[in-house]
């Protein structure tokens, strides 16, 4: 062979191999395009994504040890609420939660031991952008706006493309609907939580916003025209079929068990009244309540969920999909209480002698847990939650790590319901009749307590609701919101009676907390640093 | 393209073969050490009769009696001789004793001496330096480039070191320049796996003005790596073994407190807060109940011995091993004819300084072959199989010291239940983020294959005249399969208790929350090719065309295509059967969770012209020209510009007339200007959706990083200045010469890559885009200093200096605040910082300690007379006896060093004896001591029990410590733990003997007997276990300042044994 020869191989070889920009045009066939949403099949797939994975799960800031939004976004509420403590330092999930003084029964005053040792320093501390993913201010704030733009995407998408078949505009209908519910749902928790927040209506592919916040007011506003716009769209759905069609493939096959399901339109209604009236109650303080806004809560909650319709629930699943652990997992523990989160004292204390939900849930230590005094030593306790439960039946469980066996609640419940119907009664003087609800959520949850039965006075009635929705409506994130509205969390305001565990392991029975907590939280601050408010807006930080 | 072919290929035609002769005298040329020398231009001086010498060294050439003969070689001095009678003719050339006169490809595109370079090129000759244990190239590179700052951040076998080029020119990609294999790109294989053996010599290239002859892909600079070349004559084997002991370094002291704090009754013993003892439950393998440790108390001494019921066991003894390496290497070599081959195996075995944490092998096998095809066609192979096994359980490490470290010391690990079995967690009292290794190690395992390939096809003609043609291409492979596995936990009954296993995807949800076994495996295979195919047209104005002036030109005209296509499939199995063994598919769940496919392609042209005049000046310019997949639809090209000049001052004639000249050899100045490129990955533009599993369906789910579509390739702009100087000094054996090269460079990115935050409510995490502007300079600078030169005795003496500096010079957005992929420690991108500096509170050393942003004392004046410095240097309140910190975050400063130094001696008697050693002195880094902190959580620090004064009174005050801990925030970072990490190293000793030379052993061309040491002394005032380590991700751009239970490099002893036949 002459080199010419070899050359000529060598060189058609290089040109085989030489790129035409063709070549360049790859493509991923790893992940589907925006696009690919962009039909029936691709936009009820997304109003899935968006709400169970965007709105509950997908963050660019995540830590295990906290977890996603049913263990940690709401067990930072939880902490605040005093239903559990924590030792671990993550997001400062141990100071958040760590109240200013705690006095026991020997007079002694137990102060924050941390470095910025009160709540509201702290939280100003903290909410800095400079924090990022330490910032306990920032996910739900997070999780939630990521809810909405996604639903704007949805919504956005349904308007665009051609639904099948001669129920299309039942299908679209019960899409809107679906986008719609959960975009009042995502601004009923921040209107509830922040002090102010935007109406975004910029879908999630636009990534676009606006600086103009509105106060927490709006925000609960435009919850509820949006719970409306859902009941409005709930009305075009007029073919049944196409409706309970679309709404099995929203709602992820594995959820539709026990109280999870394909909820008829007039569940859904009834869903979305139990919100309405919670976004009443959770956002006014106690004494301030009107007539009015009772009445408006009976009106609501007597078109509210009942005993038998399905609700929106989560569980999880081997996978960890949509919720890795709940916060009731969290607590569960076989040793010294070696879960993440504790279970509060203060929440045992609740409990009434003989409540079964007790004996079935709540296992005593086979040792104090005493952990790290500094810390603070609110959250050492004697308790922790029995994994699966006791074993008694038709008694609520709230602890089970068995994949997919623990059901925990999204939006409204029966109990919640029930017993916001209790207080707007028990609040308007109808003593009896309200109590009588206390008694069915009781009944509801297996409790197995002799009936309160009447003659309550409205004060003892009242402190049986306090009880009852401090347990019944335990772990769904709502406790901080009603210690705030019967104002116990301020500086200047205290919880007496409470049983605390000193870090030397002595019980005490009537001691003091100060826990001293913002009660509206300021706007992330990043959010501010990438969305500063515009001239006009409202405050974006709470005054106090 | 297609013309450039055409005309290559025109070319090839065209291909003339040499023109005839009648007399001649033949002759062989060789160096001093008796290998034939090829490629030697023989010229008959005066005319245009010439030649070059084969592969074997000879030539033959038709001449007049009498005439002179003029042999020139790059890297030997030119020689002339008198051809006073025709026959055959032995002459010796002697290798240039200058670092000037060695020769270059890399970023030049054509061999070349350094002294017509203008830019800094740094080369190592590695082929008789005693290599490192671990067999990492990189390893052997450590502190023998100037400008680059190589560091061996992990000790762990196989971990991959930390290098910067020069300067940072990116923030999301990595520092890691391009490594090519003699001349082409190896795109999949990691430089830590290639047979070290097989190097001869490594070529640097870290600017861009060289750089930008890699186009897009340049911006990290080169290293390019040569491989032997077969010695001419009869076939050389060489073997070489060594053995290895290698030990963890200790440098800080750092230890555990063996006295403690918590609560004890009068004879010592820890109680619980009932008053009952601390016991161990030996069922569960638990304590059984917790600690009474109030940290913060004012009268809380970390003062107490562990007597009683608590002892106090030494982790590191119980857990640290000696490891070992076994180094085996043959190769053989030689040339026939027209073909010159090197065959070569090697085996590289190493432990775990851990132990029961498995091991690492590497084998490697190297085939070469050249044929010359026909006079000036050479074709040659090289291809190397690597087989790498590695058991470790732990690949960093840093999960067992982390466990370690985070265990007070009275935890028994040794403690196995009725079962046989070790328990994973002793319970709260021995700290919470305790663990126990040995648990890991009896129910996980490990095993990691890899297979590498690359072959490459060098084709190379040379006309007679003008013109070279080049093509390479290279196919490496790299087949990666990685295999986890946990065995069934749940008859563990210390797991089980505390719901505590070691598991990847298996939830452990079962209400016991039980763990039934696992088996990961994770497919990942990257197939890398890379063809370059070259036209060299080289002119020599007086040789060629007769025109009387001393111009030369090279021009290049290159083309250049790479692809690359990364597969990976990962599934996994868990929920084993409950017989064993047992395989991924028994298990009750199986699930693929990774099928991906992610192809890159890039092509560029590159041409660049070179014009020199005699030795005196040079210049040349170019500019590449890159396409990519990466660029979106690959429409519009990247174009990077280049230029350079030189100019060699000692080479004008009033300098060579000069008395100057004497001591002043040479003398260059030089130039040069270039632009290089970091592409975006391969779908960082290409919108997307991700599909999410959720439950048994697939779900649509936004992204939370978006890509952008208007993303652009990240430029780096360069600027170089640099001198070479050559000094003759004495006359005589000592300090006869000596070479000096300084540059001064300066480089900018204004376009480099990140993801920067979305505002939240965008629904958007955060968004790829061309968000920071990035500005470094440097400069580096070498002294080689010919200390002695007797017939007997040589020492050399290299002493290399480099000294950079990044920061950030522009965000698009707020200032970005991360932690290290270490966890936990604050890092800030900001304008006008340092890239990469740590963020964090201070502590305060003075009660009037100013707040360096408002100018006002941290302590307001009022309150300052409730603290007082404590006799640790510290502030400290009168009350709580805890330190105070500032209320908000700070910038520390670089962690990077201000500069570093290798300082390298070789020394050698007679041939047979040979010493060598290398300092390295890293000045002015800095590490954040995370691994201390977390120390300090649970009292766990030695530092506990050092006592200072309060008031007056001495103390081992814990409240001091955990206050520490708690300073700012609980585990945030705080300049307390933000040490000065400079040291001195003495990286490398070496002694070699070789008896064959000595005893004249007939068969033996070398038999020689090495013992080295590495890492024996370090001179650090830090308290970590190691000043060099990094536990950010490798190569990050800017997490490189923590050190968070990084395993900390060895101190090695070595003996071995090389025998050449």
């Amino acid at each position: 062979m002459n080199n010419s020869k070899i050359l000529l191989i060598i060189l058609a070889a290089a040109l085989i191999s030489l790129s035409c920009k063709k070549q360049l045009d790859i493509t991923n066939t790893n992940e589907p395009t925006p696009q690919s949403a962009e039909n029936e099949l691709g936009v009820i797939s997304l109003a899935q994504g968006a709400i169970y994975r965007n709105g509950f799960y997908d963050l660019k800031y995540t830590d295990g040890v906290y977890g996603r939004f049913w263990s940690g976004a709401t067990g930072f509420l939880e902490l605040m609420g005093d239903e559990i403590g924590a030792e671990a330092a993550n997001a400062f999930m141990n100071q958040i939660g760590c109240p200013n003084k705690v006095i026991l029964d020997n007079g002694t005053a137990v102060l924050n031991p941390s470095a910025v040792n009160t709540q509201y320093a702290l939280l100003r501390t903290i909410n800095s952008n400079q924090q990022s993913g330490s910032n306990p201010v920032y996910y739900e704030w997070a999780y939630m706006y990521n809810m909405i733009t996604a639903a704007n995407t949805v919504l956005d998408i349904a308007k665009n493309i051609k639904f099948s078949g001669s129920g299309a505009a039942s299908k679209k209908a019960t899409v809107d609907a679906w986008a719609y519910w959960w975009k009042g749902y995502a601004y009923a928790h921040i209107g509830t939580l922040y002090y102010a927040g935007v109406i975004q209506n910029a879908t999630t592919t636009e990534a676009k916003t606006n600086g103009n916040y509105v106060t927490k007011e709006a925000i609960i506003a435009e919850s509820n025209a949006n719970f409306d716009k859902a009941a409005t769209a709930l009305a075009l759905a007029t073919s049944s079929t196409d409706y309970e069609a679309t709404v099995s493939k929203l709602i992820p096959a594995f959820l539709q068990l026990g109280k999870g399901g394909v909820l008829s339109p007039d569940m859904w209604l009834h869903n979305i009244n139990t919100m309405k009236a919670r976004n009443i109650l959770l956002n006014t303080t106690k004494s301030a309540m009107t007539a009015t806004q009772w009445s408006g809560i009976l009106a609501l909650v007597n078109k509210g969920i009942t005993a038998t319709d399905l609700i929106f629930t989560g569980r999880t699943d081997p996978n960890g999909d949509f919720l890795g652990t709940t916060i009731a997992d969290k607590i569960q523990s076989n040793g010294a209480a070696t879960g993440t989160y504790k279970l509060s004292e203060r929440w045992v204390q609740e409990f009434h002698t003989g409540d079964k939900r007790f004996d079935n849930n709540v296992k005593k230590l086979t040792s104090t847990g005493i952990f790290n005094t500094d810390r603070g030593n609110a959250f050492n306790t004697r308790y922790t939650l029995s994994n699966g439960g006791a074993g008694l039946t038709n008694v609520i469980v709230w602890a089970n790590t068995t994949a997919g066996a623990n059901e925990i609640t999204l939006a409204g419940t029966y109990e919640e319901n029930e017993l916001m119907k209790a207080e707007a009664l028990i609040q308007t003087g109808q003593v009896d009749l309200g109590v009588a609800s206390i008694d069915n959520v009781r009944n509801y949850q297996g409790a197995g307590l002799a009936p309160l039965g009447t003659g309550l006075t409205q004060a003892a009635a009242y402190e049986e609701l306090r009880r009852e929705r401090r347990i019944a409506l335990g772990f769904k994130g709502l406790s901080f919101f009603d210690a705030r509205r019967w104002e116990i969390i301020a500086p200047d305001k205290s919880r007496t009676g409470a049983v605390v565990i000193s870090a030397t392991g002595v019980l005490n029975t009537n001691a003091t907390i100060v826990y001293g907590y913002l009660d509206y939280w300021d706007v992330p601050d990043n959010e501010l640093a990438y969305n500063p408010a515009v001239s006009g807006s409202a405050p974006v930080k709470n005054p106090k | 393209m297609r013309k450039l072919l055409s005309c290559l290929v025109g070319l090839v035609l065209l291909c003339q073969s040499a023109t005839s002769q009648t007399s001649e005298i033949s002759g062989k040329v060789a160096d001093d050490k008796g290998n034939p020398i090829p490629g030697v231009s023989v010229q008959e001086k005066s005319t245009k009769r010439g030649t070059t010498t084969d592969a074997n060294g000879f030539f033959k050439l038709t001449v007049k009696p009498g005439a002179t003969l003029v042999f020139t070689s790059i890297g030997f001095d030119t020689k002339q001789i008198v051809v006073d009678k025709s026959g055959s003719q032995s002459i010796t050339l002697t290798a240039s004793n200058t670092a000037l006169s060695e020769v270059v490809v890399t970023g030049v595109g054509a061999a070349t001496s350094k002294k017509k370079i203008a830019f800094a090129i740094e080369t190592v000759n590695l082929s008789n330096q005693t290599k490192v244990s671990s067999g990492d190239v990189g390893q052997q590179l450590v502190g023998q480039v100037a400008g680059a700052q190589i560091s061996s951040t992990n000790g762990n076998p196989g971990q991959p070191l930390n290098i910067i080029l020069r300067g940072i020119n990116t923030v999301q990609t990595s520092t890691l320049p391009m490594i090519l294999l003699d001349g082409v790109q190896v795109g999949a294989t990691d430089l830590n796996s290639i047979d070290i053996n097989i190097i001869d010599r490594v070529e640097v290239v870290q600017g861009s003005a060289a750089a930008t002859f890699y186009g897009a892909q340049g911006a990290n600079g080169v290293i390019q790596l040569f491989t032997k070349k077969a010695r001419p004559g009869k076939i050389n084997i060489d073997v070489s073994s060594s053995a290895t002991t290698t030990a963890l370094l200790n440098v800080g002291n750092v230890h555990k407190a063996d006295k403690h704090a918590f609560t004890t009754d009068a004879a010592g013993n820890v109680i619980k807060s009932d008053g009952s003892l601390l016991t161990f439950d030996s069922t569960l393998g638990v304590y059984d109940g917790n600690v009474q440790y109030n940290a913060l108390g004012l009268t809380s001494y970390a003062e107490k011995p562990y007597v009683g019921n608590l002892k106090y066991y030494d982790h590191y003894k119980e857990f640290f091993q000696n490891g070992y390496v076994f180094n085996n290497s043959v190769t053989i070599s030689g040339t026939r004819d027209k073909v010159d081959f090197l065959l070569s195996a090697s085996d590289n075995k190493q432990n775990s300084n851990f132990k029961n944490n498995g091991d690492y092998r590497r084998s490697n096998l190297t085939g070469k072959l050249g044929i010359e095809l026909a006079k000036g066609l050479k074709l040659t192979s090289l291809t190397q199989l690597i087989y790498t096994k590695n058991t470790l359980n732990d690949q960093t490490g840093r999960g067992i010291v982390y466990a370690l470290n985070n265990t007070r010391p009275f935890a028994n690990y040794q403690y196995k239940d009725f079962d046989g079995n070790y328990g994973v967690y002793v319970g709260d009292a021995a700290g919470v983020n305790a663990a126990n290794p040995n648990y890991i190690n009896q129910y996980t395992s490990t095993l990691i294959n890899k297979t590498d390939i690359i072959q490459s096809f060098d084709l190379n003609y040379r006309f007679p005249k003008f013109l070279e043609l080049d093509a390479k291409y290279t196919l490496n492979a790299r087949n990666e399969n990685t295999n986890y596995r946990y065995e069934d936990q749940e008859f563990n009954q210390n797991a089980v208790y505390n719901q505590f296993f070691y598991s990847n995807y298996n939830p452990n949800q079962a209400a016991d929350g039980s763990t039934t076994g696992e088996i990961d495996n994770y497919v990942r295979r990257t197939t890398f090719q890379n063809f370059i195919g070259t036209a060299t047209v080289r002119t020599d104005f007086d040789k060629d065309f007769h025109i009387k002036i001393p111009l030369k030109t090279v021009t290049i005209l290159a083309y250049d295509y790479r692809k690359t296509l990364n597969k990976e499939y990962d599934s996994y199995a868990y929920d084993a059967p409950s017989f064993s063994p047992w395989n991924s598919k028994e298990a009750a769940v199986f699930k693929v969770f990774e099928d991906r496919v992610e192809p890159f392609i890039t092509y560029g042209f590159l041409a660049n012209q070179r014009l020199e005049w005699g030795d005196i000046a040079g210049i040349s310019a170019g500019i590449r020209s890159d396409f990519s997949s990466a660029f979106g639809s690959g429409a519009v090209a990247q174009t990077f510009p280049r230029g350079d000049a030189y100019l060699n001052v000692s080479k004008f004639k009033f300098w060579e007339n000069s008395k100057i000249s004497n001591v002043f050899s040479d003398f260059k100045i030089r130039a040069a200007y270039g632009e290089a490129g970091i592409q975006p990955k391969p779908f960082d533009r290409f919108p997307k959706l991700n599909p999410a599993n959720l439950g048994a369906g697939s779900v649509f789910t936004y992204p939370t990083t978006n890509p952008n579509p208007l993303l652009e390739v990240e430029i780096s702009k360069e600027t170089e200045l640099g001198v070479d100087l050559g000094f003759k000094l004495l006359k005589g054996s000592w300090l006869p010469n000596a070479n000096f090269s300084f540059t001064w460079w300066k480089r900018s990115t204004d376009n480099a890559i990140y993801a920067t935050d979305a505002a939240p409510s965008t629904g958007v995490g955060s968004v790829l885009d061309n968000a920071f502007g990035l500005g470094s300079n440097g400069i580096q600078a070498s002294l080689n200093l010919n200390v002695l030169n007797s017939k007997d005795f040589s020492w050399s003496m290299t002493t290399n200096f480099t000294k950079q500096t990044s920061e950030i010079t522009s965000i698009k957005g707020p200032d970005v605040v991360i932690l290290s992929s270490a966890g936990s420690t604050g890092i800030t991108l900001k304008p006008g910082y340092k890239i990469g500096q740590l963020f964090g509170f201070l502590v305060l050393k003075d009660v009037n300690q100013l707040d360096p942003n408002t100018g006002q004392p941290f302590i307001a004046k009022a309150n300052q007379a409730n603290y007082e410095v404590a006799s640790n240097g510290y502030v400290v309140s009168k009350a709580t006896h805890q330190p105070v910190s500032s209320p908000t975050q700070y910038a520390f400063g670089d962690p990077n060093p201000t500069f570093n130094m290798g300082f390298i001696n070789n020394f050698s008697y007679k041939g047979y004896l040979s010493f060598s050693f290398q300092w390295d002195w890293v000045y002015g880094s800095h590490l954040y001591n995370q691994t201390k902190e977390w120390m300090y959580r649970d009292g766990i620090s030695g530092d506990y029990t050092v006592p200072f004064s309060i008031g007056g009174v001495s103390h081992a005050y814990t409240a001091f410590y955990r206050g520490i801990y708690q300073a700012g925030a609980n585990n945030g970072t705080k300049d307390y733990f933000y040490e000065d990490a400079s040291f001195g190293r003495l990286r490398n000793v070496s002694i070699a003997f070789d008896f064959a030379k000595v005893f004249k052993i007939k068969g033996f061309q070398r038999l020689q007997l090495v013992a080295s040491g590495r890492n024996l002394v370090t001179i650090t005032k830090y308290t970590g276990y190691d000043p060099e380590v990094s536990s950010g991700t490798a190569n990050s751009t800017f997490d490189r300042g923590v050190d968070h239970n990084s395993i900390p490099n060895t101190r090695g002893y070595t003996i071995g044994l090389n025998v050449g036949f």
